[in-house]
């Protein structure tokens, strides 16, 4: 938490995270060295990279989950995670799990509110163990959000999911973020997902951001074969 | 193989019959097989009260069970038998709670704290490893045979079970948890609040059960040991007049507040646990 710095009051636009020269490194392995990244709110950033570049470590420590070696970290306030696992509390009831952490007298209503929104607001009292991969999921999602977080921080949260319900969950989460507009970091291995959801998209090698590409509404085949160039797979237009 | 691996042993065993009895269709119907399982020492009750009447068991070596019913009401009336009863369950009261606290308060330090764990756990194996009963030739030297040697006993077989199963919970948390509760913002105690003890509770609770059953073992035997009240003194008492009916009574008594224990234990169980699939039962 140490890693949060208020940002300087005269910061002309509203970010929702400014990364500077972060570093970050196991012992002797550096895994992060010298990223710079900064995201608005209301803007959706997606990382795409192969598995070890340090996409999650990226998350973790934004997260504030790890030390940093290096580097300044400056977000408003803490922001929301959702994990590749649920991780819901199995001996709370959901609106229990929803209102984890938060201090209000209206936790209840609150979270019954956030319930609503990812479509499970009659199940409040319903233990976690009564969901499915999906709802589990969408709970994570509503807790991350009743937060009202400036950042969202999105480890793969659909990578255990079947593909329709991975599919209904996008246009979810497209909705819940034009809705709250927090600025969106979405840590996935999946190209498809990335341009589906994401404003920008960064690619991540080497411990610092390789590459980055703007949506600008174009035919999705052309970038999709660009994006699958920089992470190293080599598909030949006829086949994409 | 340690008491705690036996009982989940134990625990594991009954599931295990529970689902058999489920899915396997019974000849009989589940009815007429609960029948029968009441029946069958029902029966055992009966010939015996047939066998002592008809003269073929002395009532100096086991009373009729109509004979230890009357005794009963007779104790219950005339003498102190519910006095005997309410100085045995206090004694065994406030030993389970003296010896549950200080198994629970060493469990969470050592649970929570890398250092307690050094400083505390290996010599708390080591007097673990001696059974509790062993000690009574020793405590009775320290405390002699009044109230405090048989409390202590009692807390003594208590706070083992108690300590190694909140230890034990607290180790098996899922560290995911944990994070998930950092990253919502809980402060150290809502972390302990409303994620680590819940998440030891199981296993706290399944210490307890084991734990009353080791209660009511250390009662027995300290009050079988120079007791001037009790229930052990009741039947020591009777023992030296041969009054068998009143020592089968004492027996009968024992049996019944360690099932009154054990039922306790489940409903919390049911109770607390109603999230875990293995306690809470379907919904």
């Amino acid at each position: 938490m140490t890693a949060h710095v208020a940002p300087p009051a005269s910061s002309a636009t509203n970010p929702a995270v400014v990364v500077s020269n972060l570093r970050r490194a196991y012992g002797a392995r550096v895994v992060i060295d010298r990223l710079n990244l900064r995201i608005e709110r209301g803007e959706f950033v997606a990382l795409l990279g192969e598995s070890g570049c340090g996409k999650t470590t990226l998350l973790r420590a934004l997260a504030g989950l790890d030390p940093i070696q290096g580097g300044r970290i400056a977000a408003p306030r803490r922001p929301a995670v959702v994990f590749q696992e649920h991780r819901l509390l199995p001996w709370d009831s959901l609106w229990s799990n929803v209102s984890l952490g938060l201090q209000l007298p209206d936790a209840r209503e609150r979270a019954a509110a956030a319930l609503a929104e990812v479509g499970l607001g009659d199940r409040l009292d319903d233990w976690p163990r009564n969901l499915s991969g999906g709802q589990a999921q969408r709970v994570a999602l509503a807790r991350a959000l009743v937060q009202q977080p400036e950042l969202l921080l999105l480890d793969e949260p659909f990578a255990a999911l079947d593909a329709l319900t991975r599919i209904r969950m996008h246009d979810l989460v497209r909705q819940l973020v034009a809705n709250h507009r927090p600025g969106v970091l979405l840590v996935t291995h999946d190209v498809d997902e990335a341009i589906a959801l994401a404003d920008r998209i960064l690619v991540m090698r080497d411990g610092a951001i390789a590459f980055e590409y703007r949506e600008a509404g174009g035919s999705g085949s052309i970038e999709r074969t660009v994006l699958l160039a920089e992470l190293g797979v080599l598909v030949s237009h006829a086949a994409a | 193989m340690s008491n705690i691996e036996q009982t989940l042993a134990a625990t594991k065993f009954d599931q295990a019959q529970t689902a058999a009895s489920q899915h396997t269709p019974a000849p009989l119907g589940r009815r007429s097989l609960l029948a029968i399982s009441w029946l069958a020492p029902a029966a055992i009750v009966i010939i015996w009260e047939l066998l002592a009447r008809a003269g073929w068991i002395s009532p100096q070596v086991l009373p009729a069970p109509t004979k230890v019913v009357a005794t009963a009401v007779k104790l219950a009336t005339t003498d102190n038998l519910l006095n005997d009863l309410g100085v045995s369950l206090l004694r065994a009261a406030s030993g389970f709670v003296v010896g549950a606290s200080i198994g629970f308060a060493l469990g969470t330090l050592v649970g929570f704290s890398r250092i307690a764990k050094a400083a505390i756990d290996r010599s708390v194996q080591m007097i673990r490893a001696i059974p509790f009963l062993a000690v009574l030739p020793l405590v009775i030297v320290w405390l002699g045979v009044g109230e405090a040697e048989k409390i202590f006993l009692v807390a003594l077989g208590v706070t083992f079970p108690i300590y190694i199963n909140t230890t034990l919970g607290i180790r098996q948390i899922d560290p995911k948890l944990i994070e998930l509760g950092r990253v919502q913002g809980l402060s150290r105690l809502g972390l302990i609040r409303r994620i680590i003890l819940p998440g030891a509770l199981p296993s706290i609770l399944t210490g307890v059960r084991y734990a009353l059953a080791t209660a009511w073992l250390a009662l027995v035997v300290a009050e079988t040991i120079g007791a001037q009240s009790g229930i052990g003194f009741l039947a020591m008492d009777a023992r030296e007049f041969l009054r068998t009916d009143v020592i089968v009574l004492t027996i009968v008594i024992y049996a019944l507040i360690g099932v009154a224990a054990d039922a306790i234990a489940r409903w919390l169980e049911r109770r607390l646990l109603a999230w875990h699939p293995n306690y809470g039962g379907g919904r």
